[in-house]
């Protein structure tokens, strides 16, 4: 499945979070993750950021989609990652 | 993450840093998802931190390096941890007994033609040549002679090609360095069919020296050889054959040397692309009866060798059955 995920996470676990994610998912801008994950990555994943942030101040929210093709993407302005396989 | 290989072109560095690895150059930072990682191809001139090195290894992730001309030349290939001492040495058992190497032999050449007389029906065109070679296969009583079998299929194979194609020549097999086109595109994509073949043996428990069909002694993963046989008709001539009839590749694809033609660094991406799109195409298994990749197929083949190796099941060649 294509997951995209978005955080709002107080200062002090914001780059926490990001290093985190970095290991799973391909960074967007700022606060924002994608990439094509399996059913038991995506579990590692939520596992993982529970741990991180404090439940009763940040928030994070997880969009599965069934593939990328799904997601009608967009983009204005400059891209600013790439996510090629061929570097 | 769903993992990918990564094919690395441009020239660079690979660094580890906050747990990513990254590709830094002078035009800026590309991040790559640790976890997504399969397996990485570095054709361009890639300098590699230790560290990066240390954090692929303990994920297991093998880099296969090539030079400029898309010749491979080695891999990083981190210390196993599928290790069994059992499948080593029955592997080894294989090797030793002639009549159990004679059968592993003649099984790879088997598949390999097989798959050649499909590529050639495939493609409208007679493959009672290539198949009556399957006699000879039958009646050689030595590995040389096995090879000698799978020399003739592939003569005859290679005879069908220039009527398989349009709008370039093939004219024959040429290697090292290649004369023509064809000849370039088929000498790459063995390449990285060796490597991707390396890449799912590292997955497995087989050792990637012990082989069967070429001798063991070749300072090479010649395991990774013989396997690879059976799989470069489907994975690398139907690419090939593709490629030329709809004329995805031509003009500024080639660079002409004074000694050959390879692929120049446009065709060479080109030809990348198109390699692991094909590497990712699936296709319904006929036994498991769900849709496995064909890189995938590759690891099955491996663990039919285990198995077949340590006495479960006869081991059976991978025949394409569409």
């Amino acid at each position: 499945m294509y997951v995209i995920i978005a955080y709002d996470v107080s200062v002090e676990r914001v780059n926490k979070v990001k290093k985190f994610l970095r290991k799973h998912l391909n960074w967007i801008q700022n606060s924002l993750f994608e990439g094509e994950l399996t059913q038991s990555d995506l579990e590692e994943v939520k596992m993982g950021l529970r741990e991180i942030i404090n439940e009763d101040e940040d928030m994070i929210v997880i969009y599965r989609l069934r593939s990328r093709d799904v997601a009608k993407r967009e983009v204005l302005g400059i891209e600013k990652s790439s996510v090629d396989e061929i570097i | 993450m769903r993992k990918r290989n990564f094919y690395i072109v441009s020239d660079g560095k690979l660094r580890r840093k906050e747990n990513t690895i990254y590709f830094e150059n002078a035009e800026g930072k590309r991040p790559i998802p640790i976890n997504s990682i399969y397996s990485i191809y570095a054709l361009g001139s890639l300098t590699i931190t230790s560290q990066a090195l240390n954090y692929l290894a303990r994920e297991g992730i093998c880099v296969h390096f090539f030079n400029r001309y898309g010749y491979y030349t080695g891999s990083f290939y981190p210390r196993e941890s599928l290790i069994s001492g059992d499948v080593v040495v029955k592997q080894a058992e294989h090797y030793l007994d002639r009549e159990k190497r004679l059968y592993l032999a003649k099984a790879f050449v088997e598949g390999s033609i097989m798959n050649m007389a499909r590529v050639l029906r495939r493609n409208g065109e007679d493959d009672t040549g290539v198949i009556s070679a399957l006699q000879g296969l039958e009646n050689s009583e030595s590995v040389e002679e096995v090879m000698g079998a799978e020399a003739t299929a592939r003569t005859e194979y290679y005879s069908k090609f220039d009527s398989m194609l349009s709008g370039m020549k093939f004219e024959k097999r040429s290697r090292q360095p290649p004369e023509n086109e064809v000849n370039a595109m088929i000498s790459f994509g063995n390449s990285l069919l060796y490597s991707a073949v390396l890449t799912e043996i590292y997955h497995t428990q087989l050792h990637p020296a012990v082989s069967y069909l070429h001798e063991p002694s070749e300072r090479r993963f010649s395991l990774s050889l013989d396997l690879a046989e059976i799989f470069k008709p489907l994975l690398v001539d139907r690419l090939v054959i593709s490629l030329v009839n709809k004329k995805m590749v031509g003009e500024g694809d080639f660079d002409e040397d004074f000694k050959g033609v390879l692929l120049s660094e446009k065709g060479r991406k080109k030809f990348l692309k198109a390699f692991n799109e094909r590497l990712e195409r699936t296709v319904k298994h006929r036994t498991l009866g769900r849709n496995v990749s064909y890189q995938r197929l590759i690891r099955l083949e491996c663990y039919k060798l285990v198995k077949h190796i340590l006495g479960v099941e006869k081991y059976r060649p991978f025949v394409m059955w569409w």
